[in-house]
């Protein structure tokens, strides 16, 4: 037994050196560079600035305008992601023919990489030669063509629109994990007592799949509130600053205007949002457990 | 965990529930439904798709032309004569996006293995601390490991990006394949311990085969997230023949105007590796995605 003990250690050490390496000892240099001041590495020309930089952006509105988006951002497209994956879910859960291509459908959005599908609705949103103009001026829903990128709200409505499509996927794909723990037993057993697909889904799949849900809106969360990729390839962050989010805003921050310690900053006010918001959601869970 | 390891649990359970439902016939409803989505979620690429095989003249045309007429392959053939640096970025997404699988499933499988079949103190202290590291957003590191790499010479280098995206998604590999090695019968490898094999041993040569089926839904798992990241190769690799294809198609385009026959042929070349792992192998992704799902 000891020497399992003492090889399992060893087999560990490559990968928590190159954990340690970009995850660990980046993250706390980024700490300390979000309190200094003209400096890039903690090693040289190191200048301790205090709260200054968490001051400064707390007084930038471009700042307060980057969280505000974020926020919106989120509490607009998790709940109508949720309510997708849910349906695509209960879909996928079914057997019936031709599963294989409805569980491609749902696979593939998920599996395309966002900066280039970000660019694909660009295209389709282009005002001049545009998909989405050409169907509503030919329908008659439209009589002339819409700036959709280029003007608020639609800008904003637009980059929703289209992370509620891709990530939708990958809320059902983990809502179905949770569908197939619930055992059949159960449906069979509310068969008997005479229920119909609605009760049977409100008396016994969502009870069951709250763990799944809770699960799975924490995820996306998180993942929401440092959308990056969506911004900068779909808009530009614009018009004037309308989606810019606080990921894009840190960017800038840190390689536009070369502010290492005020990007810094700003990444860690995103990541304490973030963390604040999942020990919320595991108190959920955990009273939900008790 | 829990649905990690419900799911390989249930898995009978889910064919009796299936063939409970199946009794009741998939009305016409539902049939509609599931078209709906499968339209959906397939037409912006069907789009794109058309877009490049349409003359640049149709591209921009008003109204606009739904389907190309002539169907050309011009925009293909001039990513080949006139910008073949695009073609370079997907090879550079290539080379990077295999090595960093290659050295994920190896120093990954090793900490999984040891996480998820020997036992020592703390190993589950060392998982949790694992996935929590992981869930600092990835922008939090860019600054830093900026400076840092640029101090040892790392930017725009193929190790560079290698490790920077090994670094991201080994914790994620670490957790879907502790999930797998877990679920492979430990009767064969207490016998060979008998025999006296050593750990590395008894990983090479029992462990390794029987988990296959985990190593490849977490290979792929793992290529397509390298493939498809942005951020940290829009920072390490600001070399224009280093670039990736993502980042490389997005900064394309120059400051005002978009060759939209360019760069949408150019995804369409990047996507389709993604297009063919998501058709062909759904079940090892769905598969391995469910196993890593339950945090």
């Amino acid at each position: 037994m000891k020497h399992a003990n003492r090889a399992g250690i060893y087999f560990l050490v490559p990968a928590v050196l190159i954990i340690a390496f970009v995850l660990l000892f980046p993250i706390i240099q980024t700490v300390v560079l979000s309190f200094g001041r003209n400096s890039t590495s903690i090693f040289i020309g190191y200048e301790y600035a205090g709260l200054a930089n968490y001051q400064r952006l707390l007084k930038t509105p471009r700042f307060i305008t980057s969280l505000n988006n974020t926020i919106i951002f989120t509490a607009v497209t998790v709940p109508l992601e949720l309510l997708l994956g849910i349906a695509l879910a209960l879909i996928l859960n079914r057997r019936f023919r031709g599963k294989g291509l409805v569980r491609m459908a749902v696979l593939f959005p998920w599996a395309l990489p966002t900066a280039l599908n970000a660019l694909m609705w660009r295209w389709m949103f282009n005002t001049e030669f545009g998909l989405f103009n050409s169907m509503l001026t030919d329908t008659g829903l439209a009589l002339e063509r819409v700036n959709w990128l280029g003007a608020i709200p639609s800008s904003m409505l637009a980059m929703m629109f289209v992370s509620i499509w891709k990530t939708s996927s990958f809320m059902a794909l983990l809502l179905l994990a949770g569908l197939q723990t619930i055992p059949s037993d159960l449906y069979e057993a509310g068969s008997v007592d005479g229920t119909n697909r609605l009760t049977e889904f409100r008396f016994i799949t969502l009870p069951l799949l709250r763990p799944a849900i809770l699960v799975s809106v924490l995820l996306r969360t998180m993942d929401a509130m440092r959308t990056f990729e969506l911004p900068f390839n779909l808009t530009d962050g614009g018009p004037l600053t309308s989606t810019e989010t606080l990921s894009l805003y840190a960017y800038r921050a840190i390689f536009q205007y070369v502010n290492f310690n005020l990007g810094s900053s700003a990444i860690l006010i995103q990541f304490i949002i973030i963390m604040s918001i999942s020990v919320i959601y595991i108190l959920i869970i955990r009273r939900g457990d008790a | 965990m829990i649905l990690g390891t419900a799911r390989a649990t249930t898995a009978p359970r889910e064919r009796d529930r299936a063939s409970f439902h199946s009794r009741k016939q998939a009305s016409a409803g539902f049939y509609i439904l599931a078209a709906i989505t499968v339209v959906l979620s397939f037409f912006p690429t069907i789009w794109i798709f058309l877009t490049s095989i349409k003359t640049e003249a149709d591209i921009y045309a008003w109204p606009v032309q739904y389907l190309p007429d002539p169907v050309t392959l011009e925009n293909y053939f001039n990513i080949i004569t006139e910008t073949p640096e695009l073609l370079l970025y997907i090879f550079n997404s290539f080379i990077v996006a295999t090595t960093t699988t290659a050295v994920i499933l190896a120093c990954g499988g090793l900490a999984a293995y040891s996480l998820g079949r020997l036992t020592w103190r703390g190993r589950n202290l060392v998982l949790i601390l694992i996935l929590a590291v992981s869930m600092f957003p990835p922008l939090a590191l860019l600054p830093s490991l900026f400076s840092m790499f640029l101090e040892l010479r790392l930017i725009n280098t193929y190790p560079g990006l290698v490790i920077g995206h090994t670094g991201l998604y080994i914790p994620i590999a670490i957790w879907i394949l502790t999930n797998f090695f877990k679920s492979v019968p430990s009767e064969i490898e207490d016998a060979a311990r008998v025999d006296g094999a050593s750990s590395l041993r008894i990983f090479w040569s029992i462990i390794l085969p029987l988990s296959v089926p985990g190593l490849i839904s977490t290979g792929l798992i793992v290529f397509i997230f390298s493939w498809n990241e942005f951020p940290l190769s829009l920072v390490i690799m600001s070399d224009n023949f280093m670039r990736t294809a993502p980042v490389g198609i997005s900064l394309f385009p120059g400051e005002y105007s978009f060759p939209w026959e360019i760069i949408t042929a150019a995804t369409m070349l990047t996507i389709l590796p993604i297009l063919i792992i998501s058709g062909v192998f759904q079940d090892r992704l769905i598969g391995g995605l469910t196993a890593g799902s339950g945090k």
